[in-house]
């Protein structure tokens, strides 16, 4: 504003909150942060068995699959939508893999590429019923849901399948790729988990692919304005989701040497929770993976912590609760700033 | 900060409520379920157990049977905690053999209870002996239809011990002593009331002469009741149950239902208890304990050896 | 003259219950401004997205360079050289400016699957800078002020380097110098070559910038003439179909009574610094200032959307707490939004709902159920008496034109009984025929007795319509006018006197 200098002044340093923008944000991260150390600093105080090594690894195994499964559905909040079929589209991948390996005896790895494939075609179908038929979210995926569940009992005929011929499979996720610490043997599962949460990461903030998973969850119509096509993001969003929750179908197959059919009902609201709790928004533009991850962490050490300080178990859910709602408003609190 | 000092009270209230004494024996029990009356059940007996021999138990179980994961890592942070004995009721017994196998290492005695671990680790289990259970509901059905007609079944599921014991125990008890009783069908209601209801509608309108019907756990019972209801076929067929809870026990009480095995929850929760602390003692005992059944009907419902094993 | 780029003939528009646009033709040339003008609801708007591969026309055709073209999405629009700032504002509010701006063509690499992030805020930051406008292309779009988000959407249009710029109303939320700087943006590209067509309500600012005026009423087609060959009247009386005064100073109704309204010390954050003013019965106090003054913080702390604090409020004499919009209105208070999509309306709604919504208790019986009838009657009422256009009360707002949703928020507030209103920019986006109706009703009502607060960007308005005026600057009060013999240069200079320059002087 060159001929009115003054104006153009005023104007700039009016401009709202301005100059903090990458302050909060960075603050934010690092107290959803803090406040799983402090559970963590907490629980070790309160019990000598919380920080062992033998329990931390129990704990980093318990995340393993709920974070990834929390990670797919974070690219779907995102966007500004819901997926609650992660549970049973992970069993149902489960099922698949068992399936081809136990059932038609073909190697692991087709077992593996199997639960791969059958995670994106289910996620594939989601995205479609979402963004070309134009069914809620909410609908088509509790439809999903449904059908997966149905599905994977149908094939393993209702009861577990067990990978009796196939040893090596449970070392996908129990085995270690790092067997230098004697006392401290990461499994495969918290690897493959962190390697993900990278990838993710990085699909999020440095690809198209991500770019285009905000821009839709922030204001759809603007980015189909843009010249966008919104509907094809949005089923490669949902693909992709279904894609990494065949990955948490491996893990816990391998984790239980075995395809549990009847599993997976319920997984889905704790992986939305720990994205919720790692500071995705559910109404979606807002979210990251670190985030995500933390979240997922926070969940499993309060389970893990509160059952180490031997809390009866109904104690453990209302406080499991008050914490979940605490870590939000917390959240939310901080964004208010 | 405010969330520090929250978090801290917090923690101290639980610390507080769960104040342990130190020398006690220490034995988590996990459970393939918690919410459940008959698990309550087993917890009380559990509890019974650890004010008489002065231990210390905790006990836990997933939410639903089907989070077989979730149970596992109940194990594992049951085993962080460095307890004496552990009692263990698997609801997928592959799944957990690694973590028995660091309990044996580590030299803690395991008890199953239950429907048990399919494994040599244990070093007993204590349960229902559900073949004779089942095959003893089979006889009184046979007493109560008369030695002859159709008779269905629903089971919860057919791949847990108790399933398949109850399923094989009543069945073939049918099929060796009483050929005048046909099976005419036989399903599995995944232990769901609503299920298991919708199934015995189903079984009732196409076999129309059923005259008696047999649900295998209480979830099963109460679909077999439910179902028998609401096709308005009260009195003529003829109901048998399994386990208790407030809906059986109601419906032997009016005669609804037939009569129904129970199995001897507290007995359970409080065996498991015991044996831990013989085992902890270097006793030697058995491979199996049983912990007993009962047959209930409207004459002895309320008789307080029974009264004492139904739970609500 | 040259030969034109983009050539309309007979194009034709129907939605359900509205006619939008029939038989309208159209044509620009390259290195012209051409003004598309006309009332709320003209149908400017639709035509406008049909050029843009938006909506797709019912019948008539499109030539582009003299060759007929089908424009079936947004990418087919920008293909062709045709760039659009939209009337409402589409920016992703989570993502950056930068992003913003170059959203769908992001600088890539390694096979075109990595976003290269320096590139693009080094593209954006050379584009703000062409422009002179400081401004970090990494801030986030939704931590802007609208003027802001504005400039992004009109930095975004430029970056596609189009041969037909379309700007659909783009000043309404820009300032006198932010407008000043716009027309020089166009006036360079108009020298460039590029055919801009330009949409506004701003009558001031036709004559000003366009080359030549084209005229729509009620979807058809009234005439185009040059600007050297018509005057204001001229074009207004074709757009309404009737003369308009547009200068006539209100001329108030007998004294201000006592005062309803009293504001003492109010603090809330940065954009508002101890202001206090009072408001009389059946007055109309101007709210004057920059865009980003603090006026509508003010308003929204009175009115309790914000929390404040510290301040008094007293309601004919006596304090109130406030601490919701709820307080506000049982009190009597009631606020019209600027940004009526996001604050002032529940567009996926109808008109009916939303004129009701804000006194529905007025609309139940004694078991809280709604009584249809009565909703129907108010809210056509008020349809008719501000003249807002839409084929039924049970249109979706979010379907009515710009302006005819700026009326339903008027509509809205008029319904509850209030003794003290907030306009808060009440004619942004409203066209002249329109604008002469709500001074009319603002005018009736403070001799009603209400007690009228209008904040406004637009001096002229200002001027014309206050009792009293207001001026603040960087969230102080830095003086106050008398409407009869305020000038625009006396508001202008309270408008800039910044802080720093008072302490210095
Ligand atoms: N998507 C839609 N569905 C139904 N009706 C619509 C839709 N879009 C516009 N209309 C109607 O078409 C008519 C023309 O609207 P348009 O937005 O083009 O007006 P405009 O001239 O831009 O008005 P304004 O100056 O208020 O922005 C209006 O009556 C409007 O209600
Ligand atoms: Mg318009």
């Amino acid at each position: 504003m060159a001929n009115k200098p003054d104006d153009a002044a005023a104007a700039t340093s009016l401009s709202r909150k301005t100059p903090e923008t990458r302050g909060i944000s960075a603050r934010q991260k690092l107290l959803a942060f803090s406040s799983l150390v402090l559970l963590i600093v907490v629980f070790s105080i309160l019990s000598p068995n919380f920080f062992q090594p033998y329990n931390l690894i129990a704990i980093m195994l318990a995340t393993a699959v709920n974070g990834v499964l929390a990670i797919g559905v974070t690219f779907v909040i995102i966007t500004g939508g819901i997926d609650l079929s992660v549970g049973t589209m992970m069993t149902f991948t489960a099922v698949m893999a068992a399936q081809t390996v136990a059932v038609w005896n073909l190697p692991v790895f087709v077992g593996v590429l199997m639960a791969l494939v059958a995670g994106t075609i289910c996620g594939l179908a989601s995205g479609i019923m979402v963004a070309k038929l134009k069914i809620p979210p909410f609908i088509a995926t509790l439809g999903m849901s449904m059908l997966t569940k149905g599905l994977s009992l149908i094939i393993a005929r209702s009861k577990p399948i067990y990978f009796t011929n196939a040893p090596s499979f449970s070392k996908i996720s129990m085995g270690t790729m790092f067997p230098f610490i004697k006392d401290f043997q990461i499994p495969n599962a918290v690897i493959i988990l962190f390697v993900l949460a990278i990838l993710a990461s990085f699909a999020l903030n440095k690809t198209i692919f991500g770019r285009y998973t905000f821009a839709i969850g922030s204001n759809e119509e603007a980015a189909r304005l843009s010249g966008i096509n919104t509907d094809r993001w949005k089923i490669a969003v949902y693909a992709v989701n279904g894609l990494i929750c065949g990955i948490a179908g491996i893990l816990i197959a391998s984790r239980l040497n075995s395809a549990q059919p009847a599993l997976g009902q319920g997984y889905e609201l704790d992986a939305i929770a720990a994205a919720v709790i790692g500071g995705t928004s559910l109404s979606g533009g807002e979210g990251t993976i670190l985030g995500t991850i933390i979240g997922a962490f926070i969940m499993s050490t309060l389970t893990n912590g509160l059952r180490i300080l031997s809390v009866p178990q109904e104690w453990q859910i209302v406080t499991t609760g008050i914490i979940i709602i605490f870590a939000v408003y917390m959240d939310i609190l901080r964004k208010k700033r | 900060m405010k969330k520090r000092t929250v978090v801290l009270a917090l923690a101290f209230m639980l610390i507080a409520a769960s104040s342990l004494a130190a020398q006690q024996y220490y034995i988590p029990l996990i459970s393939k379920g918690f919410q459940h009356q008959f698990w309550q059940a087993v917890k009380q007996g559990a509890m019974q157990a650890a004010k008489d021999f002065n231990v210390n138990i905790t006990f836990e179980g997933p939410e639903t049977e089907a989070m077989v994961d979730k149970q596992i890592d109940m194990l594992a942070a049951a085993l962080a905690k460095k307890p004496n004995a552990i009692g263990f009721a698997a609801l997928d017994s592959k799944a957990a053999i690694p973590y028995l196998q660091q309990a044996k290492t580590a030299g803690i005695p395991v008890i199953a209870f239950d429907s048990g671990v399919d494994s040599d680790i244990p070093l007993t289990t204590c349960a229902t002996d559900n073949v004779a259970a089942a095959a003893y509901a089979a006889d009184k059905m046979a007493e109560l239809i008369g030695g002859a007609g159709e008779v269905a079944v629903i089971v919860h599921d057919q791949t847990s011990r108790t399933g398949i014991d109850r399923r094989d125990g009543f069945v073939n008890r049918i099929k060796s002593k009483y050929p005048k009783i046909t099976i005419v069908s036989l399903q599995y209601g995944g232990g769901d009331q609503l299920k298991s209801t919708d199934l015995a509608k189903a079984i009732i309108q196409s076999h129309p002469n059923l005259k008696g019907f047999f649900g295998a756990n209480e979830g099963s019972a109460i679909g077999v009741l439910n179902g028998v209801k609401e096709m308005g076929k009260v009195g003529k067929i003829v109901v048998v149950g399994y386990d208790s809870g407030a809906q059986q026990i109601a419906a032997v009480r009016s005669g609804e239902m037939a009569g129904a095995i129970t199995q001897n929850p507290v007995g359970i929760g409080y065996k498991t208890v015991e044996y831990a602390i013989k085992a902890l003692k270097g006793e030697k005992f058995p491979k199996f304990i049983d912990t007993g059944f009962y047959w209930y009907d409207k004459t002895n419902i309320d008789d307080p050896k029974i009264s004492a094993v139904l739970y609500q | 003259m040259a030969e034109p780029i983009i050539v309309v003939r007979n194009l034709s528009k129907a939605f359900p219950g509205v006619q939008a646009l029939q038989n309208v033709q159209f044509d620009l040339c390259p290195g012209e401004v051409h003004t598309l003008v006309g009332e709320n609801g003209a149908g400017k708007s639709t035509l406008m997205k049909i050029l843009s591969g938006v909506y797709q026309r019912d019948s008539g055709e499109i030539l582009i360079d003299g060759k007929p073209v089908e424009i079936h999405n947004p990418r087919a629009a920008q293909k062709l050289g045709i760039s659009i700032i939209h009337q409402e504002l589409n920016l992703m509010n989570h993502l950056t400016a930068a992003q913003n701006i170059y959203i769908g063509r992001e600088p890539r690499y390694a096979g075109g699957f990595l976003l290269d992030e320096r590139t693009l805020n080094a593209k954006a930051k050379e584009l703000f800078d062409m422009l002179h406008m400081d401004f970090d292309p990494r801030t986030k779009v939704g931590e802007l002020t609208i003027a802001k988000q504005q400039m992004v959407e009109i930095v975004k249009a430029l970056s596609f380097n189009a041969r037909v710029l379309i700007m659909d109303e783009p000043t309404s939320p820009l300032n006198e110098a932010e407008v000043e700087e716009l027309f020089d943006i166009i006036r360079h590209l108009r020298s460039q070559g590029v055919g801009i067509i330009y949409i506004s309500h701003r009558m001031d600012e036709l004559f000003r910038i366009s080359d030549r005026i084209t005229v729509l009423r009620d979807g058809q087609y009234m005439g185009t003439s040059r600007v050297s060959e018509t005057n204001l009247d001229q074009i207004i009386s074709l757009m309404v179909g009737r003369k308009i005064d547009e200068t006539a100073r209100r001329i108030p109704k007998g004294k201000p009574g006592e005062v309803v309204l009293d504001v003492r010390n109010l603090n809330r954050g940065r954009l508002v610094k101890n202001v206090g003013f009072t408001v009389r019965k059946g007055e109309i106090l101007g709210f004057a200032g920059l865009m980003g003054a603090g006026r509508t913080e003010v308003a929204r702390a009175v009115f309790g959307a914000d929390p404040i604090d510290s301040g008094e409020v007293y309601i004919k004499g006596k304090k109130i707490t406030i601490r919701h919009p709820r307080d506000a209105a049982k009190h009597g208070i009631g606020y019209l939004s600027e940004d009526r999509k996001r604050y002032g309306l529940a567009v996926g709604m109808p008109v009916l709902d939303n004129i009701c919504m804000t006194d529905l208790p007025a609309f139940m019986n004694a078991f809280g159920v709604l009584k249809p009838k009565k909703m129907q009657k108010t809210s056509a009422e008020q349809v008719k008496a501000l003249s807002i256009k839409t084929p039924s009360l049970l249109q979706k707002v979010k379907f009515l034109s710009g302006g005819n949703q700026q009326k339903v928020v008027v509509a809205k507030w008029l319904v509850k009984n209030c003794d003290v209103l907030f306009f808060d920019e009440p004619t942004r986006g409203i066209d002249v025929g329109a604008k002469q109706e709500i001074y009319q009703l603002l005018n009736e009502l403070a001799s009603l007795g209400k007690a009228v607060v209008m904040i406004s960007s637009e001096l002229p308005e200002i001027l014309r319509m206050s009792d009293r005026v207001v001026v603040m600057c960087e969230g102080r009060i830095t003086g106050e006018l008398d409407g009869a013999t305020a000038t625009e240069e006396a508001v202008m200079k309270l408008a800039t006197q910044r802080e720093t320059m008072v302490k210095t002087a």
